[in-house]
């Protein structure tokens, strides 16, 4: 490349650790106590067993944990891939990832009462339930109330650590500026990414599939990955923007890196219309009612507007949106881009999510069932998502000063 | 070359985080490049081994075009497709085909937007290879419609029937996927290829020469405002090419997806067609790389660490295959169905066990040998872990096919299929018909994309002493 | 067609000045040179590279194409033509309906949208590019220049032309010393002489375009004109094959059928079927059977299997518990059709109280709009059935006494 290369100072003021950390942590655990204080109550006083309240629940819990996968994904494949433009911006990527041992304690509100036989969420865990219906019957081997535990502990136990496992090493890099860790971490993330290929896809089967347990689409994991990239490349803009807003990171972060940035969201937004695309099209010209009752519901009544805008607002707009180099290239419009796909994953999610109260839970057709403890839980663990990537951005420096790479991507330049 | 490098000038595919790895050896300037890639199609006489090769391969063509002859005037009953089986080996061979001509877009489009520098050695090769790939594949449905004499049927064009085609149709979809793929790869190969026709029109001695390539390299200059407008395009194209080549064999999954046949109709299709598309895609062109490079002296412009990283790419698509294999069988369980259930317990147990178990023992257990760097590193073994691959990929196509029709629903429809000599025949002759254009090519023209990887020296960007610094890195991942 | 004529064919003197031609050795003074001919204030002058030399387009200064946009706009073409297209040919022009999908069917129309969306966009990219670089182009007067065949090779040049307004042979070619260059030399313009292409190639050009039109001109013929000749056959092999087909003469049988029928006198394997009672549900005097024939079993065993098979056979229109209410009858209802025949409820007296082989005949050849199923139950499924009709009959009507003692305690 032609430029001279840049140098970096370790203890650049820029590059240490975010000093606005502490407040995150104040404010995150303020919105959170607010949110999922504010969402239990109001699903306490719904009278129906919970019902409402864990449906949005896991529609806010889904959405975050798409975005620590996907930052976890980006951080191991970075690796893989020996990437050298990422270099600047993969310890936001890592700190992201790094909110999934707090992700792991949120899933309890899941996990617990699933595992003790609650149904108010998914319908298999009833015992009587898999007695009496054959299908369920059937998948008892797979979707019980112990294997679903255990299935999560392994899940979440894995994600945490990898995560936590790639961060320490980076940071540890930090101090000693020893290129074995990078030959390190390379060496991990192959099998790295095939563990987390499965663990990925069965988390997807068992959160979101085995809401309509009689359903079954071989490309859920590949879907639910899609929109992990897509929501955590717009997250890493997002953080990125705020970090230099706040007079860190400086010029460290290149509109270079933000276009690439920019590149992979708006390649994944596409994927995830492919994907998206593939199994509408392939069910809906199949036509089984096995497939189809997945479908059907959300054609009906308040879901058939919201589909047609979930298509445009996670695809078609944002497609010609982003589709420029000038979008992807002028941060502030990037932002604004980034944030408007932020809701279109929310969107996303409760999409999958909540037409399982109409067909699994006899919730009146047709009707959104959008309350007041939608936002608030997506505020409540918004609020404990900002808290635990304030942590991780008070305790490490922004940037990996020692990679070996980091020159390259400093040099970086799109064409 | 300072002493320093030594060690990387012998052996690129060394990982080492600190400096990247040079992408052709020998030390080469801009020149040498030239000479080493023009040298080829401007020599007088090809060594006997070419000759040798040619004459083959136009006798398999030859056999190829015989067989195809006695197909329009018998029919095809002379093939082993039969009642339950009605889709034997010519869509095993479409499918195929299609499948081994996704590689080269792939190289030239996707690796070209994760600026993969080192895809400049191997793109040319592998886009011609690709073309060629669909030249056969679109063989096969044109001599499968019956009537050969009526394709223009497929198309929206009018027709005496005054009938328009069935657009809800997924074999029209095929058409429309398969002829812009073709005509889309053969015109950004085209494009890639002017420049370097223009280098050996400038080089060319005899008037025959001068007049065939400057008619093809269009009064080429290499003026900086064309550099600047083809460079913009070629981005472009690039980033048509990259949604084009996934949704060819998705388009072509769609065929068997969009039934209700248990065995095909699964969501995952699409992408799982895909990852193995470019999975037996890479591993053609490794199989054909590491003898041309070794034939035509091109071992500091395809280096080791370009089939390594090939290597690697075909490790990930296996992995990504058997992970929708797993993923598959994992729903015939889980899904209930047991039409479903029977027919993937029918394949792994059933009388095409044999088939099966050949297709995963290719597609999934040989390419993990490519965890050995050794293996990854030596022409020869990667060869032979590379045919396993090409063997695999066509029996996933034949296992899909043949093992979902034929146990009909109902059992007294139940069948076996046998190929005949025709169907044999017919294969193999394809390969012939790929293997005469492919040695055309590799005679008559750059097989490696000189201009690209010009641009990707490090004296491209004016470094001129500093070799092996961070100068190419910043162009290069590996 | 970089047709290289040695220039000394024709008289230099005679010949205008095409410009100038400098040299370089590398891509850093190409580089510097040009940004020294930018300032100068040059604006017909051009680089010429192997390869595309990153920076250089703003080392002389080359505004950012607009290429995109014409791509963007011609993909946008592609879309909308495709949809058009399909609307039109399979909803409007020519509507069949298939497998039971909509006439304007969106989902299925985006593979072929998706497809001529690239195939316009490519198209146009890769045309209009070699349009607006002009090309192809038969000659080029730096073609001449001897140095200039390193151009594609591994040399630099740069070349100002004398149209340019600041052009002086004498003061340009100072500047262009000035910039470092190996060799400057001056370039005549023989494009008057050697631009025309060849004449025999003008008149293949010409021939080959008129002769498209032929195929195009019978085609047209005959889509305009009828015939009453028989069509074609390219494969009479393929067309009259030689067997006998369904329905048609044949010569080699006394009655001249192709059709086969069976030979008087016998009854395929297993197809006598004497029993009246178990095939028929007749008795001796060929009144409806009452009762069950001697080889069904009136067992549980046989009262389940009933219930199952009349789940799947009977209850889409009788409905589970046989009032004539199921899905199918209900949706017929629903849509109000007038031709309907409502489905018989089980449970109205006439029906109780015939005789079971009645029943039986009813299920095997049908009644009124009910058609016969005794193709697709065999006999013994058909029992279960007439046994699984009387049970649903009894227990619509049933009484305290019909109930087990053991669970006449549980209720109230």
């Amino acid at each position: 490349m032609s430029t001279a290369s840049k140098t970096l100072d370790a203890n650049d003021a820029r590059l240490s650790p975010f000093e606005g950390g502490g407040k995150m942590i104040a404010v995150g655990f303020g919105l959170g106590a607010v949110g999922l204080g504010g969402a239990a109550a109001l699903g306490a006083g719904a009278g129906d067993h919970f019902e409402g309240f864990l449906h949005s629940y896991l529609v806010a819990f889904a959405y975050f944990l798409a975005i620590a996968l996907g930052g976890l994904f980006f951080v191991t494949l970075q690796h893989l891939t020996r990437a050298g433009w990422s270099v600047a911006v993969r310890r936001l990527a890592e700190v992201v990832a790094g909110t999934l041992p707090v992700l792991a304690l949120l899933s309890l509100p899941i996990v617990i009462p699933t595992f003790l036989g609650n149904h108010a969420l998914y319908h298999w865990a009833d015992p009587a339930a898999r007695q009496e219906d054959h299908l369920l019957h059937h998948k008892e081997a797979y979707l019980n109330n112990t294997f679903f535990l255990i299935r999560m502990v392994v899940f979440f136990g894995f994600w945490s650590l990898l995560a936590r496992y790639f961060l320490k090493n980076s940071t540890k890099q930090d101090e000693t500026g020893d290129p074995e860790i990078t030959t390190k971490q390379q060496k991990l993330s192959a099998p790295a990414m095939i563990l987390f290929a499965l663990t990925l896809t069965y988390g997807a089967v068992d959160l979101l599939m085995s809401l309509v347990p009689h359903w079954f689409s071989t490309i859920i994991g590949v879907y639910y990955f899609a929109g992990a990239m897509m929501s955590a490349m717009a997250t890493l803009i997002v953080l990125a923007k705020y970090l230099q807003g706040k007079g860190k990171l400086g010029d460290i972060v290149t509109v270079d890196h933000y276009h690439d940035l920019g590149k992979l969201m708006f390649a994944f937004t596409f994927f995830w219309a492919y994907i998206a695309f593939s199994q509408f099209m392939l069910i809906w010209y199949g036509n089984i009612p096995e497939d189809t009752i997945w479908y059907a519901p959300r054609q009906v009544g308040q879901w058939i507007p919201f589909s047609i805008a979930l298509i445009l607002v996670h695809f078609a707009i944002p497609f010609v949106g982003v589709m420029s180099r000038h979008a992807k290239r002028k941060t502030g419009i990037l932002l604004f881009w980034a944030i408007w796909l932020l809701f279109a994953h929310w969107m996303d999610m409760f999409y999958v999510v909540k037409p399982t109260m109409i067909i699994e839970h006899g919730g009146e057709a047709g009707m959104l069932h959008l309350s007041l403890m939608d936002p608030l839980c997506w505020v409540g663990v918004l609020g404990f998502f900002i808290a635990a990537i304030g942590m991780g951005l008070k305790k490490h420096r922004l940037v990996p000063v020692k990679d070996p790479r980091l020159t390259e991507s400093l040099a970086f330049e799109n064409y | 070359m300072s002493s320093a490098v030594a060690s990387h000038e012998i052996d690129n595919t060394r990982d080492d985080p600190t400096r990247r790895a040079q992408l052709i050896l020998g030390g080469q300037d801009f020149h040498t490049v030239t000479e080493m890639v023009a040298g080829i199609p401007e020599q007088e006489r090809i060594n006997r081994n070419w000759w040798f090769a040619f004459t083959l391969a136009v006798s398999l063509a030859g056999m190829f075009g015989l067989n195809i002859a006695y197909l329009f005037w018998e029919g095809t009953g002379i093939w082993g497709n039969n009642n339950p089986v009605g889709w034997g080996w010519p869509i095993v061979n479409f499918v195929f085909w299609v499948g081994i001509g996704h590689a080269g877009t792939l190289i030239s489009a996707i690796l070209f937007l994760l600026r993969q520098q080192w895809r400049t050695s191997i793109n040319r090769f592998a886009e011609a290879m690709t073309i060629f790939a669909v030249v056969c594949a679109l063989v096969f449905p044109g001599i499968h419609i019956g009537r050969p004499w009526l394709p223009y049927w497929m198309f929206p064009l009018p027709n005496q029937m005054s009938m328009w085609p069935n657009f809800r149709s997924p074999l029209l979809w095929d058409v429309f996927a398969v002829g812009t793929y073709g005509t889309v790869s053969a015109l950004f190969w085209y494009y890639g290829l002017i420049p370097d026709l223009a280098t050996i029109r400038d080089r060319a001695k005899t008037k025959i020469r001068k007049f065939a390539y400057g008619v093809f390299s269009l009064g080429w200059t290499g003026s900086a405002r064309h550099w600047h407008r083809y460079e913009r395009t070629y981005l472009i194209l690039a980033a048509l090419c990259t949604p084009l080549v996934l949704s060819v064999h998705s388009v072509v999954s769609f065929d068997f997806a969009t039934a209700q046949l248990p065995g095909w109709h699964t969501t995952i299709f699409p992408p799982y067609f895909v990852a193995g598309a470019i999975f037996s895609g890479f591993a053609m062109v490794v199989t054909l790389a590491v003898p041309a490079r070794a034939f035509f002296g091109l071992q500091n412009l395809i280096t080791l660490r370009h089939l390594e990283n090939m290597n690697k790419i075909i490790l990930a698509t296996g992995m990504m295959v058997g992970y929708a294999y797993s993923m598959e069988f994992f729903i015939a369980w889980y899904g209930a169905n047991e039409y479903e259930g029977f027919t993937f317990f029918n394949r792994a147990f059933g009388p095409y066990a044999w088939a099966y178990w050949i297709m995963v023992s290719c597609n999934v257990i040989s390419p993990q040998l490519f965890w050995f760097k050794k293996i990854r590193t030596t022409p020869w073994m990667m060869v032979i872990v590379c045919i396993f691959v090409n063997i695999g990929m066509w029996f996933e196509r034949f296992v899909i096919t043949v093992t979902s029709l034929h146990r009909d629903f109902l059992p007294s429809s139940w069948g076996y299929f046998s190929p005949t000599i025709f169907d044999i025949m017919l294969f193999v002759g394809s390969f012939g018909l790929f293997f005469t254009l492919f040695l055309l090519f590799l005679r008559w023209l750059p097989v490696v994309a000189i201009a690209e990887v010009k641009a990707g020296m490090p004296a491209a960007h004016g470094h001129h002493e500093e070799h092996g610094h961070e100068a190419e890195g910043a162009a290069t991942h590996g | 067609m970089a047709d290289h004529r040695p220039v000394d064919s024709v008289d230099p003197n005679n010949l205008p000045e095409y410009g100038l031609l400098a040299q370089y050795e590398d891509v850093t003074s190409l580089k510097q040179a040009c940004e020294q001919v930018r300032d100068a204030g040059y604006s017909k002058w051009d680089a010429h590279s192997p390869f595309p030399v990153h920076g250089i387009d703003a080392a002389i200064g080359i505004r950012p194409t607009r290429l995109p946009l014409l791509i963007f706009g011609a993909g946008a073409t592609g879309t909308t033509v495709a949809v058009l297209m399909q609307w039109w040919m399979n909803a409007f022009d020519y509507p069949f309906l298939i497998s039971g999908k909509p006439l304007w069917s969106l989902p299925a129309n985006i593979p072929v949208a998706f497809e001529l969306t690239v195939l316009f966009a490519a198209l146009t990219g890769i045309f209009a590019t070699l349009g607006r670089n002009l090309l192809p182009r038969h000659h080029h007067p730096l073609f001449n220049n001897e140095r200039f065949a390193r151009a594609t090779d591994d040399k630099f040049f740069i070349a100002i032309e004398a149209k340019d307004g600041r052009y002086d042979a004498t003061r340009t070619r100072e500047l262009l010393e000035s910039t470092g260059a190996v060799a400057v030399d001056s370039v005549p313009d023989d494009s008057k002489i050697n631009a025309s292409l060849p004449k025999p190639l003008v008149y293949f050009i010409v021939a080959s375009f008129l002769a498209g039109f032929v195929p195009l001109g019978i085609a047209a013929r005959a889509w305009f004109t009828k015939s009453a000749e028989p069509r074609i056959h390219l494969n009479p092999n393929m067309d009259f094959q030689q067997k006998f087909k369904t329905q048609s003469p044949n010569p080699l049988f006394a009655d001249g059928r192709s059709m086969r029928p069976d030979i008087d006198g016998t009854v395929a394997e297993g197809w006598l079927r004497q029993d009246d009672a178990y095939y028929r549900g007749l008795d001796a005097d060929a009144n409806w059977l009452v009762g069950f024939p001697q080889q069904v079993e009136v067992s549980q065993g046989t009262m389940a299997r009933g219930q199952e098979r009349f789940d799947i056979y009977c209850s889409p229109c009788h409905g589970t518990a046989g009032y004539g209410d199921g899905p199918v009858a209900r949706r017929a209802a629903e849509l109000k059709q007038a031709k309907w025949v409502t489905p018989s409820s089980l449970h109205q007296d006439y029906l109780r109280t015939q005789p079971e082989g009645k029943l039986f005949n009813t299920i095997s050849h049908g009644i009124r709009n009910m058609p016969g199923y005794g193709h697709a139950i065999p006999e013994s499924d058909r029992w279960a059935i007439v046994m699984y009709i009387r049970a649903l009959q009894r227990s619509q009507l049933a009484t305290t006494s019909d109930v087990p003692d053991s669970e006449r305690a549980k209720l109230r």
